[in-house]
């Protein structure tokens, strides 16, 4: 589920030592682990700012949606989801691989709104407000990071 | 009993074992939170020793000839134990290494020269004189650990090559697995592998295997006498193997079943372990308010599968207060959620009964329906009493007590954790997802009742992944993006793309009897096929047109073009079946008897029957003898019943003799491919698979492709008209046999006669397109 076990995994199904190449990455993956860290804890922190600030966002550009229908409980359902995606995402970063955000929650991520009847594209719109208010927290580099995962929910919902 | 479905198999990566990272990861995904403070500390940990555990990890690969060596040399006498360390051939070469060769192609020396000087490079054999220095250098270093007074050497010329070769590699291998565990910063891949493992290895063996292990231990700690730190870590990594290796194999966890019908199902050690140890949170008197606030969210989190306290806030503050004052227990409480009138309209009141029923099943037991007649149970307890009645079905079922108690949270009893049944796999593992209760179909009912039924019209080689070319151009959805659980089904309606002649101006005309049109080969006006003239047999002579039949050697044309066509490829001469040519050349069979000869020679039986699996060969046989594939599980189930009963000649019989054959071929013409699509033409185009991925050189499609070619086969075909010195010329450029075969020999052609093109206007003669063919799908 993270890097370094794909990696051993990679490695002892050809029954060998870890190859130049596998190591390098792994010292990549190991030399920016303080700013994985890093970028998780401001995800973790901010994540009712970035779900507040990127709704309002959402409603600013797509005013017709469940979210935004006065419905109490919808609207909190649906800021429970987007709080769930950031924080997988911040699972993500922490694992230096997709497979924790895809095994979690992209995979079926469609079906599962289409059963809830909400209009797939506004989702894709959501996330990138999310997206937009979450890189702005963050320096260059570190948003640079973290755009790769919300580009991949968007992509599962298209 | 036997299950004769199961409900799709959808992907799953079962957790083999654990770094820091995926630890922190499930925990903390588990508890539905972020990681907490002490766990970022312990992920920093591990970035910040990440680089030493690496070089660490480099000097164990670097060094471990020396440390196997060291540890074979103590219980082995009488010759080199590391004679008998096997290596793979070329680690070099190997995908990851670096120096893949898709990568480049460096010489074995250049790529030595050019290698990154950190690189770990691949341990060679210890060289006899090296192997003794260092035995004398260490000979006289301390602590060498001392061996039990029973323990005995053992000699390798008794001990025998095949023993010999598996001693080595399984030393070779714990050392391997200490440097992965290095590299993880955890010891649960050790643990998880190495755990009874005394029970596999000879009994005798394990004495030595012990003495063995713990000189490799003391071997390896030599290598970091400059660093205590490091030494210490390594010899802690080896104490844990050591530790579990010497633990008794640990027994099958046992899940039981739910009725006579359905026995319990065994699930070994070793899966059970490389899940985490489930946190089993409990409710009871005397625990801090920060524990039983967990308990009251995971209980929420299982009986809602959401976070609840957000979006629903007071709504069960009541129910809460009487729990944490001791008035309900978990069991009691979990009850009452389940009759809230929450639960009722979140996962009763949207769905069908028998969804319901499936969804509480998760919530209130923690895994999905097991059988058909456990959802018959439960629906006759809703049907009388409603969700109240179920409820108290569950919870005060057998199995919930055995399980959870009165104290424990329930939790979901996935992969890993129990072993899981064939029968409700699919479902199961989709119910333990997020999205599970927005699913309003119910999916364990519809699989049972799949159960009772015969397999339905799905192809049998599953869903889109069609290396081979075996579906024919059928439109599947690609597998990657949105993986399916189901193969998809599939018809002889189906849609696909087939490679279209041309010749009908892009409009298709329905076959005879309203079949799908069929593929035809590229380059060629209509159908170019090889048929049996009576004017190749002696009587009749030269009735045709001028330009076509004038060959004496026709007929061997014609033999020549069935072999090809029933084995695929030239046959050898002493697989000539001598008897049937002699026959046909004399008149005395047609060729479809003669076909029908070839099919059921030693040779193709050989090549098509024996070595094959049942579906494999029918569609083999099917594709050689009718020119196309099976379409679908209704002609496949036939020939099932032929070969399961009758065997291989009467399937072959069945082919040659059935009204198929008849009409496409009659009893003259030799049979050919009558699909072919463009993936499946370029396979087999000059250039090769290549040429289907290689965007310079190919066009988009590969009838433009193709188009290119057809010029030069008209070209060729011109000249072969005018000059008729046709023997030598060899067509290479279309490789599909008719085709090959009428360019380079003479014979007739079997469509309508065609006036010779000018070789300019060739292109447009023959605009090649590729299309959708669709029947009756709206």
């Amino acid at each position: 589920m993270s890097l370094v076990t794909e990696l051993i995994l990679n490695a002892d199904s050809e029954a060998r030592y870890p190859a130049p190449k596998e190591i390098r990455i792994f010292q990549d993956f190991v030399k920016t682990g303080e700013q994985r860290i890093r970028i998780a804890k401001v995800l973790a922190e901010n994540e009712q700012r970035i779900v507040q600030n990127g709704s309002a966002r959402f409603w600013e550009r797509c005013p017709n949606t469940p979210s935004n229908s006065g419905n109490e409980r919808k609207t909190a359902s649906c800021q429970r989801d987007q709080g769930w995606y950031v924080r997988l995402i911040a699972y993500s970063i922490l694992a230096g691989s997709e497979r924790p955000l895809e095994e979690i929650g992209t995979v079926g991520i469609k079906e599962m709104y289409n059963n809830l009847e909400i209009p797939i594209r506004n989702i894709a719109e959501c996330m990138r407000c999310l997206k937009e208010e979450a890189m702005s927290l963050m320096s260059e580099e570190d948003a640079a990071e973290v755009a790769p995962y919300f580009d991949l929910i968007i992509h599962s919902l298209s | 009993m036997t299950d004769r479905t199961n409900g799709g198999s959808p992907v799953t990566h079962p957790q083999h074992f654990h770094t820091v990272p995926s630890t922190v990861i499930t925990e903390a995904e588990r508890r539905d939170r972020y990681p907490k403070q002490s766990e970022f500390k312990e992920l920093s940990a591990f970035f910040t020793s990440g680089l030493k555990r690496l070089e660490i990890a480099t000097v164990l690969a670097n060094n471990a000839d020396v440390i196997v060596a060291a540890g074979a040399n103590r219980i082995f006498t009488g010759g080199s134990p590391m004679a008998y360390l096997e290596k793979p051939e070329d680690p070099v070469g190997m995908p990851g290494s670096g120096y893949y060769v898709g990568e480049d192609f460096l010489s074995a020396k250049a790529r030595q020269k050019g290698g990154p000087s950190n690189a770990l490079q691949e341990p060679r054999l210890v060289e006899p004189v090296n192997a003794f220095l260092d035995r004398i250098r260490t000979l006289f270093s301390s602590g060498r650990p001392s061996t039990p007074t029973r323990f005995r050497t053992i000699d390798i010329r008794k001990y025998g090559t095949v023993r010999m070769k598996r001693s080595m590699r399984d030393l070779a291998w714990f050392l391997r697995y200490i440097t992965y565990a290095v590299v993880a910063g955890d010891t649960s891949i050790i643990r998880i592998n190495v755990r009874g493992l005394r029970g596999v290895i000879p009994e005798d063996v394990t004495l030595a295997t012990v003495v063995a292990l713990q000189d490799m231990q003391w071997r390896a700690g030599l290598c970091f006498s400059q660093d205590p730190a490091a030494a210490a870590l390594v010899k802690g990594y080896f104490e844990v193997l050591i530790t579990e290796y010497l633990v008794e194999k640990p027994n099958h966890q046992l899940r039981f079943g739910v009725s006579k019908l359905h026995p319990g199902l065994p699930l070994p050690q070793s899966y059970a372990q490389s899940a985490l140890p489930t946190p089993k949170l409990v409710v009871k008197p005397g625990l801090s308010e920060t524990e039983t606030q967990d308990a009251i969210r995971a209980a929420y989190r299982q009986v809602f599968e959401r976070d609840i306290t957000h979006a629903y806030g007071l709504a069960l503050e009541d129910l809460e207060s009487k729990l944490r004052s001791g008035q309900f227990s978990m069991k009691e409480f979990i009850r009452h959620l389940g009759k809230s009138r929450l639960y009722r309209r979140e996962f009763y009141e949207p769905f069908t009964i028998s969804r319901v029923i499936e969804l509480a099943s998760r919530h209130f037991l923690g895994r999905g329906l097991s059988c058909l007649e456990e959802f018959q149970t439960y629906f006759e307890v809703i049907s009388e009493g409603g969700l109240p009645a179920l409820v108290d079905a569950l919870v005060n079922s057998q199995e919930y007590a055995d399980y959870f108690g009165e104290e424990t949270v329930p939790y979901l009893r996935g992969l890993g954790l129990e072993a899981q049944e064939c029968r409700n796999w699919g479902p199961q593992l989709d119910l333990f997802k997020y999205s599970a209760s927005t699913r309003k179909l119910p999916q364990f009912i519809t699989t049972f009742a799949r159960a009772q039924k015969p397999l339905p019209n799905q192809h049998p080689y599953g869903v889109g992944h069609d290396p081979l070319e075996i579906q024919f151009g059928a439109i599947f959805p690609r597998e990657d993006q949105n993986p399916v659980a189901q193969p998809a089904h599939f018809s002889a309606t189906s849609r696909r793309i087939l490679i279209s002649s041309g010749l009908h101006n892009g409009h298709h005309v329905l076959g005879q009897n309203g079949t799908v049109p069929l593929g035809r080969v590229p380059g060629t006006f209509g159908q170019s096929v090889l048929k049996l003239e009576p004017s190749h047999q002696p009587q009749g002579h030269q009735a045709q047109g001028p330009n076509l039949n004038v060959n004496h050697h026709s007929i061997e044309a014609v033999i020549l073009a069935t072999y090809r066509q029933v084995f695929g490829r030239d046959v050898f001469d002493s697989q000539r079946q001598g008897i049937a040519e002699t026959k046909l050349k004399g008149g005395q069979i047609t060729l479809r008897e003669f076909v029908r000869q070839l099919a059921r020679s030693r040779p193709f039986r050989q090549m098509a029957w024996e070595n094959l699996y049942i579906t494999k060969s029918i569609e083999y046989i099917h594709r050689r003898l009718l020119g196309r594939p099976t379409l679908g599980r209704d002609e496949l189930n036939r020939y099932y019943d032929l070969a399961g009963k009758q065997g291989f000649y009467a399937v072959v019989d069945a082919m040659v003799d059935g009204p198929e054959y008849t009409e496409v071929f009659g009893d003259d013409t030799v049979p050919y491919e009558r699909y072919l699509t463009p993936r499946g033409y370029a396979l087999r185009s000059p250039q090769g698979p290549v040429a289907w991925w290689k965007p310079r050189k190919n066009p988009d499609i590969a009838g433009a492709w193709m188009a290119n070619y057809a010029t030069v086969t008209e070209a060729k075909r011109l000249a072969l008209a005018t000059t008729e010195a046709s023997h030598s010329m060899e067509s290479t450029n279309n490789n599909s046999p008719a085709a090959r075969a009428e360019s380079r020999l003479n014979v007739a052609i079997a469509s309508p006669p065609e006036p010779a093109p000018m070789p300019s206007e060739a292109p447009q003669a023959q605009p090649l397109e590729t299309s959708t063919t669709e029947d009756s799908l709206p």
